[in-house]
């Protein structure tokens, strides 16, 4: 048990060091200020909503913004915090000490997840800001007119918030796998891009899994695309549990979670296992 | 009591290319380290010994032998706890301060929370850093940089301490008061391996040296063993006359010896731009 105490404890200074590495980043300040630019003139650009709801509009919009500049935040921020300390060979100095190599992984993770925690809750925040001072808007307008007013759900928000963050969980342990099987930093973004297109995209793959057909190499490889891949747009409920527009069923969020967790430990063992090899 | 390294029969290969051409790195090294000892690892540039170090320190594996430190397996999380460990031209993150880095290196050492604070003060006192301790170290000299490094190197007390070009470009000045670092934990019992292109410092500090060429072992020994010459003799004469000389001459002929070269004692220029410099450039 003490090992295990002093293996957490080892864990957590790893990535309280790369937090603060990390928020101290140009790159972090840049894609915050963007994506929190994109929240805001979700108000103004509101008149564009293509005959949808305004609230839906503004939620898409921001939450759109969220999406991308996290998963960029994802990948190159996670590639740079890994490829710092190998290319600077601070990696030497800390390996060398009673630090073991699935614990300075996993401090990596931790560290770069704490940061996209603080990027997801303050973008979600200001979208809750925009989405409520918008809301009581369109409810005095309502009134007047005998209409029934659009809503929004405080409590959807921070359940999209934890699905957003564990989504961007997902993506860091990916391109941590990748990182510790690369020898480049612009190798890992290109691939961990890629991973995150095709997580975008699974469903498609899941479509066609579901059809039947006579190829059984076809098949295989569907079956592997299904299972290798995690589906990331399981993760975009934004309209459901926000907006309120459709019926989450009992237990979807849950199975949404678990599915994420189980992707997240299991890139985060594989990066573990590959990086015990890699000669620093 | 068991060495404080142990190596024997060390081989590294690395794959290169995509055809995975070997290139041996190692070849066959069998050396053992005593404890309490200053020991120098020399060799030309890409002779192995920085893979040796690293091999020893489990960053790199061997392809075949076998390596004990302090008569544990080496790459082992209880073998590092006594193992402190300063890499050629050290690279620390920039935001933090030399006490902060000290402090985390001290933490991840395995250092006691209770005792962290009189870990830290003491490594910065041992490497001379405590009055720039608190500046961040993007702003430290490279002279500095080294002696941050040796002291989160020391932080945690260990029983060996292995240091890969510490005095790489750093001024005459700074590498002094590293060999001076380095002598004071000699007196303190520990045990220092020591890589360097300073060839002057490793006859002045070390006590046993190896050599390597690529990739073997081709000498180990004592300072003194390897270095005297059994066969010559100096001695240094004061007001020497050619009358003198002569004499001299004439009286070690009459005993079948014979003076076959009389110089000038030289100081080194080390020495002299020492003499000369007094102040550090580091503060």
């Amino acid at each position: 048990m003490p090992d295990m105490k002093d293996s957490l404890r080892r864990t957590l200074w790893i990535s309280q060091v790369t937090f603060l590495e990390a928020v101290r980043q140009r790159f972090f300040a840049f894609l915050l200020v963007l994506g929190a630019a994109m929240v805001l003139s979700s108000v103004s650009l509101r008149v564009f909503d293509f005959g949808h709801g305004e609230l839906k509009f503004i939620a898409d919009f921001g939450f759109g913004g969220m999406f991308f500049f996290g998963s960029v935040l994802a990948v190159v921020m996670t590639a740079q915090l890994f490829f710092s300390e190998i290319d600077n060979k601070t990696a030497l100095t800390l390996l060398a000490k009673p630090l073991s190599r699935p614990e300075f992984l996993l401090g990596k993770f931790f560290g770069a997840w704490a940061v996209l925690g603080v990027f997801v809750l303050v973008l979600a925040g200001l979208q809750g800001v925009v989405l409520w001072a918008r809301e009581q808007e369109l409810i005095l307008v309502a009134e007047q007119a005998g209409k029934i007013p659009p809503t929004f759900s405080i409590v959807g928000l921070g359940q999209l918030v934890l699905l957003q963050w564990l989504r961007l969980g997902v993506v860091i342990a990916i391109v941590l796998a990748i990182s510790a099987l690369a020898r480049t930093f612009l190798f890992t973004v290109v691939v961990g891009s890629l991973a995150v297109v095709a997580g975008q995209l699974q469903w498609i793959a899941q479509d066609a899994f579901l059809r039947p057909t006579d190829s059984p190499i076809y098949a295989a490889f569907l079956w592997i695309s299904t299972r290798l891949i995690p589906n990331l747009q399981q993760f975009n409920l934004a309209d459901a549990l926000v907006l309120g527009s459709s019926v989450v069923e009992e237990g979807a969020l849950i199975s949404v979670g678990l599915s994420g967790l189980t992707y997240l430990v299991a890139y985060l063992t594989l990066g573990a296992l590959i990086f015990r090899r890699r000669e620093i | 009591m068991s060495s404080a390294i142990s190596v024997r029969h060390l081989t590294k290969d690395f794959r290169i290319g995509l055809r995975g051409l070997k290139l041996r790195a190692i070849d066959d090294l069998s050396l053992e380290i005593p404890r309490g000892q200053v020991f120098g690892l020399l060799g030309p540039n890409g002779c192995g010994k920085s893979t040796t170090l690293k091999v020893i320190l489990g960053l790199v594996s061997a392809t075949a032998g076998e390596i004990s430190i302090l008569g544990e397996l080496s790459a082992t999380s209880a073998a590092r706890r006594r193992t402190g460990f300063l890499p050629e031209a050290p690279y620390f993150h920039k935001f933090l301060t030399g006490r902060e880095l000290v402090r985390y290196c001290a933490q991840l050492s395995g250092v006691a929370a209770a005792d962290l604070g009189a870990a830290v003060e003491d490594a910065l006192g041992l490497a001379a850093m405590n009055e720039a301790a608190d500046r961040p170290i993007g702003t430290y000299s490279k002279g500095m940089l080294q002696r941050i490094g040796f002291a989160q190197a020391v932080v945690h007390d260990p029983e060996l301490v292995i240091l890969d070009e510490p005095t790489a470009g750093v001024d005459p000045v700074g590498s002094a008061s590293i060999g001076r670092m380095i002598q004071a934990m000699r007196a303190k019992g520990k045990t220092v391996v020591l890589c360097s292109h300073l060839l002057g410092q490793v006859e002045q500090v070390c006590d046993r040296v190896a050599i390597m060429d690529r990739g073997k072992l081709v000498l180990e020994g004592a300072v003194e063993d390897v270095l005297s010459r059994r066969d010559r003799h100096v001695m240094t004469i004061e007001a020497m006359t050619p009358a003198a000389r002569a004499a001299a001459e004439a009286a070690l002929e009459a005993h079948g010896a014979k003076i076959t070269s009389v110089t000038h004692p030289r100081r080194s220029l080390e020495d002299l731009f020492r003499e000369l410099v007094t102040g550090s450039h580091d503060a």
